[in-house]
């Protein structure tokens, strides 16, 4: 299709107009799309074996059965993403047992090992956030129509996982001694984690068709700061701190660290002494994926026709 | 349109429910399963964001389009593409 149905395309979107089946997108519509739902679904398969190996360490069975709802809504948004997916002829089964791990498209921040139940919480509590920021964005803009009203149950039920993340972040603060500073160790590591995982800044993000075709409403750097604007204030009222303060001048929230910068996955520690690095040494980073890539991605595909040889 | 996974056909069936009396039952998403039986459990599991007061599935190929050419039920048209999804 040519050039011409590509920019009357996003004219009629630009004026509101809802596309409701496949075979109404362009070519450039549909490979943004792809990308888009594609990052969506395996970031939401993803959570969910990391989430798991996490949920071992509950401190109750109570608190074990909350975080294993976690893990089960995770699973149910994957497979809402790949059913999209599917209606505009992507495999599911290609896409989730035909790729090799490193070719999955979830954030780094998903190849990182949750060693206890405070990494858990501090996941739901930042992880789960930036999914809110990005999808309820996508929510409140995309010209997909199947997208947005798949993406009703999907908010409604990462704010319980949020909410289940701040609930916990709150108790482990005021316990104060040992378990205040985990929390803090784990702040420490996944709050620049998150502000890395919404991309690119502005200024050096070449152009996408994600806004041209309204499959989001703001940029990375508006939705990195949305994110610290919910962030920043819970952290400082837990009294941990974070390397990210508000700037009344500028009227925007400021990072106190060389980003991007590089990342001691052993560790779990950032060299902020090592100071600023390039975006083409994060994304190769990214590419060589993180500790248990491999793992999670093993852990999603191990059953793979139990069912049916249950049922024959 | 229904494909192999381990071995198994499954097929797409759309959801439908209300969440109170009065209410329209409206579309809430979609599920692929490899029977009807099957088909129930996953929709109950898969959105379980509300206590619907009613909740139904619908084979995708039973769905017949009254006024459009595309979309997730084209092929089930009378005389359209092969039907049966």
């Amino acid at each position: 299709m040519s050039q011409r149905a590509e920019d009357e395309l996003k004219q009629k979107i630009r004026k509101g107009y809802i596309l409701e089946s496949p075979e109404e997108m362009t070519p450039g519509y549909r490979k943004a799309i792809i990308v888009q739902l594609t990052v969506q679904a395996d970031t939401e398969l993803m959570s969910a074996p990391a989430y798991w190996l996490a949920a071992r360490h509950a401190p109750s069975t109570n608190t074990q059965v909350s975080a294993h709802a976690i893990i089960q809504d995770e699973l149910a948004h994957a497979n809402i993403a790949y059913r999209l997916l599917e209606d505009m002829g992507v495999s599911k089964e290609h896409l989730v047992y035909g790729r090799e791990p490193n070719e999955f498209k979830h954030p780094y921040g998903f190849d990182q090992p949750l060693d206890n139940w405070a990494e858990l919480v501090v996941a739901n509590g930042f992880f789960d956030r930036a999914g809110i920021c990005l999808l309820g964005d996508v929510h409140r803009n995309t010209s997909y129509g199947p997208l947005k009203r798949a993406l009703i149950k999907v908010d409604m039920e990462e704010t319980f996982h949020l909410r289940h993340g701040e609930v916990w972040m709150r108790r482990l603060a005021r316990a104060g001694g040992a378990a205040t500073e985990l929390l803090q160790r784990c702040v420490d590591w996944m709050f620049p984690m998150t502000i890395e995982w919404f991309g690119l800044p502005d200024d050096l993000k070449r152009h996408s068709g994600q806004l041209d075709y309204k499959l989001k409403g703001l940029t990375n750097d508006e939705l990195r700061q949305l994110w610290m604007s919910s962030t920043v204030p819970l952290c400082e009222s837990l009294g941990l701190s974070v390397p990210a303060h508000y700037d009344a001048a500028a009227e925007e929230y400021v990072l106190d660290y060389p980003f991007p910068c590089e990342y001691d996955p052993e560790e779990k520690r950032w060299l902020f002494e090592d100071g600023e690095i390039s975006w083409s040494a994060v994304f190769e980073r990214w590419k060589g994926r993180g500790p248990m890539n491999e793992r999670y991605v093993e852990s999603v595909r191990r059953s793979r026709g139990a069912v049916s040889s249950w049922l024959n | 349109m229904s494909s192999e996974r381990g071995g198994l056909a499954e097929s797409v069936y759309e959801v439908f429910a209300r969440k109170t009396r009065g209410e329209p039952l409206r579309h809430i998403g979609y599920i692929d399963a490899p029977g009807d039986e099957l088909a129930r459990v996953y929709a109950w599991k898969t959105y379980d964001e509300e206590n619907w007061f009613e909740m139904c599935v619908v084979p995708r190929g039973a769905v017949i389009p009254v006024n459009r050419a595309d979309g997730p039920w084209a092929a089930n048209r009378p005389g359209g593409k092969e039907g049966g999804r």
